[in-house]
């Protein structure tokens, strides 16, 4: 016999799923700035200052 | 024989729990956990948090381990003590929303270094010094390539949803975190948040699509480690970033609620007004409480005073804008020892949860070593009907010294809220006010406040 679990027990598929399609879109534009950056690099631009030491002023501005 | 108490509060991880030891707050890690604790503490990860002021430090004890769990015990650690404990519903907008951006800041840092963060749960946050930090030692585990985040539908539950609707609708929805637990049903928010939220790409994606997905899979099963069912480490920083862009966007600016310009539109003078903090002051110096307790806080002026005696001092006010206001100033100035939130006194938080244990009540974290009543006596006596004496008992619950304001009925703010309603107080005269709290409380000092009809007392519970 198949067996439907009732909707409430599993609200976790569609998040896992919206969540696998929206993060593929947003990593290509992850992808596309470090190659652009690497471009800009090329022509000297300097990139920004690693990102990382401003999130402690983000959490906390 | 130690007495040894497990809290209730985290009961659902087998990696460990809270207990209490002859007053200590532990943290007991379990074997289950032992390589994801290993992993926080030897990649650096630890100490890069903790210097950041997002995690909680702890450190190792050779205690051991409370009794029911014996066997399955690791380690025990005894993390630093939050000097309050606060719930989302309590926040002001900006205190849900840094609580936020320091949840994704430490999901991304952990993710650079090899671990994800496993649970996005806003009570997991508490502030320490002034800042959102994360409390839950054993939230991190080993991160896998390629596995999606477990805690992003908690996430936006827990915060995207609520800031969305404090922003979009109105502030006061900060509440609905207390009626659901486990943060705001996104087809919920979904359904009260305004179309045009759907051309915001965030909401959008994050709230109004994740809704309808969570409804059209909500009785499918899926197999997440399937070829195609990845998050790179690439997109995982994408979705943080997305989230992190979405959080920031939402705004809201305190204005036209009940008392936001309430220190504008007194009816005393500033020689009321510089007495009356001296008092504070002076007494807080005097007795030496290490928390205080400032009900009806309004945006806080008060409260400095009582924290200027290094005092540990809870802002509580009834008004959203007002403890925005007053959390604001503690970014401002980096005050360290402040707490605002939103309470409202005749409503006070339950206990909340499984069993009632989940959450306390407002009650149940006290009682504290001083209370200061300023200017709340009125609201609660002649607006809300509550008798003098229960008043009286109420305080004398919540804290050993009381700082209380007496406001006459003399006084225009009072006769503005005998206005509209008969007066059925016969009581509420000085004699009355003293009689009742002296069944309570010991009154050590009267003084009236200068310039005015007010009087302020310091008094002791017996």
């Amino acid at each position: 016999m198949h067996f439907t679990p009732p909707p409430y027990l599993d609200p976790g598929s569609g998040s896992f799923i919206i969540q696998i399609l929206i993060a593929a879109l947003l990593g290509l534009g992850v992808a596309l700035r470090a190659s652009w950056s690497k471009i800009k690099g090329y022509f000297g631009v300097k990139p920004k200052a690693e990102e990382e030491d401003n999130d402690s002023a983000d959490a906390s501005d | 024989m130690q007495a040894t108490e497990k809290l209730s509060a985290s009961f659902r991880d087998p990696s460990g729990f809270l207990f209490t030891r002859n007053g200590i707050l532990y943290r007991q890690i379990n074997r289950a956990y032992e390589k994801d604790y290993a992993r926080l503490m030897d990649s650096g990860l630890y100490d890069k948090l903790v210097k950041a002021g997002l995690l909680i430090p702890h450190v190792e004890t050779d205690q051991a381990p409370a009794d029911a769990q014996r066997d399955a015990a690791l380690k025990v650690i005894q993390p630093e003590r939050v000097p309050f404990i606060s719930y989302p519903y309590e926040w002001s907008f900006s205190q849900l929303k840094d609580a936020a951006l320091a949840t994704l800041s430490i999901h991304k840092r952990a993710i650079k270094m090899g671990m994800s963060l496993k649970d996005a749960s806003a009570y997991n946050i508490q502030f320490v010094r002034g800042k959102a930090t994360l409390i839950d030692t054993l939230s991190f585990e080993v991160y896998k390539e390629g596995e999606p985040w477990v805690a992003y539908r908690q996430f936006c539950q827990h915060f995207l949803a609520p800031l969305a609707l404090m922003a979009y609708c109105d502030v006061r929805l900060s509440q609905l975190m207390r009626v659901y637990i486990d943060g705001v049903p996104l087809d919920l928010a979904s359904k009260l948040l305004p179309a045009k939220t759907k051309f915001n790409f965030g909401l959008l994606t994050h709230i109004h699509v994740h809704a309808s997905a969570q409804k059209r899979y909500s009785d499918k099963a899926i197999e997440p480690r399937k070829g195609a069912m990845r998050v790179n480490q690439q997109a995982m920083i994408g979705l943080i970033e997305s989230l992190e862009a979405a959080i920031k966007k939402l705004t809201w600016k305190p204005a036209g609620t009940e008392w936001g310009d309430y220190y504008e539109n007194t009816n005393y003078t500033d020689g009321a007004f510089e007495h009356k903090k001296q008092l504070v002051r002076e007494w807080s110096l005097e007795k030496k409480p290490a928390l205080v307790w400032d009900l009806g806080g309004n945006t806080g002026v008060f409260s400095r005073e009582a924290a200027s005696s290094d005092a540990f001092t809870v802002s509580f006010d009834i008004d959203p804008a007002a403890v925005e206001q007053n959390y604001r100033t503690v970014k401002s100035k980096k005050e360290q020892n402040i707490l605002p939130l939103v309470l409202d006194l005749t409503n006070p938080s339950p206990s909340l949860g499984w069993d009632h244990t989940e959450r306390d009540s407002f009650g149940a974290r006290g009682p504290v070593d001083m209370a200061l009543a300023l200017a709340v006596i009125h609201h609660l006596a002649i607006s809300n009907n509550v008798p003098l004496s229960q008043l009286a008992s109420f305080f004398a619950a919540r804290s050993k010294w009381l700082v209380i304001e007496f406001v006459p009925k003399s006084d225009s703010q009072v006769q503005k809220l005998l206005t509209s309603r008969e007066d059925i107080f016969p009581n509420y005269t000085r004699e009355g006010f003293e009689k009742a709290f002296s069944t309570c409380f010991t009154i050590h000092k009267s003084e009236v406040v200068r310039d005015s009809e007010r009087i302020l007392y310091l008094m002791e519970t017996r």
